[in-house]
């Protein structure tokens, strides 16, 4: 029997892996647009982050300048400590922009990639699927085949 | 350690590869070709364009988080 219908239970056994891979692939695109999120959110925290300590670091640096105006020239202020905290603080929120603004292109770029595919997910793949049971239930009619119940 | 997402469609994709495979060897007419070059085809042909385009995004992502720590 398994023999004689051996193309019924390969196409039945395609159908089912169909379904699987609808079901596995939207898992995917889920998980990697919720990845895209979780690292446009750090990164934005890394950022606001940043922001306020070079705000920080910029108004100490000012005072500082301040008092060194100020100063007796034999007493002299050495504000280099807060000019390489403002410095350094600015290249890392300059890098992580540079990053952010990466991101957001690539993220641009796939998005028609991944229409396309959520379409198919949704659309073309569930057509395949009843295409396929058509073809199973024509090719078992033919051979008076009983259908197993679902 | 979380697989990554285009790790696992790879692997989706290749099961379902084989499971064509394995269908292909018992359905050989005319409606079976037809499926295989008008539908089947073209689903792995687009998966694999959006695979790749995910493991290039996956890839930078990773990218961004290791170089903007700390």
């Amino acid at each position: 029997m398994t023999g004689i219908h051996a193309d019924i239970d390969a196409l039945k056994g395609l159908h089912q892996a169909l379904v699987r891979y609808r079901h596995a692939q939207r898992d995917v695109t889920a998980r990697g647009q919720d990845q895209l999120t979780a690292t446009r959110a750090s990164l934005e925290a890394r950022a606001s982050r940043l922001r306020a300590q070079l705000e920080l670091g910029q108004a100490e640096y000012t005072a500082c300048q301040d008092r060194a105006a100020q100063a007796d020239p034999d007493d002299p202020v050495d504000c280099s400590g807060y000019a390489r905290a403002v410095e350094q603080n600015s290249g890392r929120f300059e890098q992580i922009r540079l990053w952010q603004q990466r991101v957001d292109a690539e993220a641009s770029e796939f998005s028609g990639i991944a229409g396309r595919f959520a379409g198919l997910l949704e659309n073309d793949l569930p057509r395949m699927e009843e295409h396929l049971v058509a073809i199973i239930a024509s090719l078992e009619a033919a051979r008076r085949v009983q259908p197993a119940a679902s | 350690m979380i697989s990554r997402p285009d790790q696992d469609g790879d692997q989706q994709l290749r099961l379902l590869g084989d499971a064509w495979d394995k269908a292909a060897e018992h359905w050989r007419d005319g409606p079976a070709r037809q499926f295989g070059d008008g539908q089947l085809t073209p689903l792995l042909q687009e998966s694999r364009t959006y695979l790749e385009a995910l493991r290039k995004l996956m890839d930078t992502l990773e990218a961004a988080d290791r170089e903007t720590e700390g």
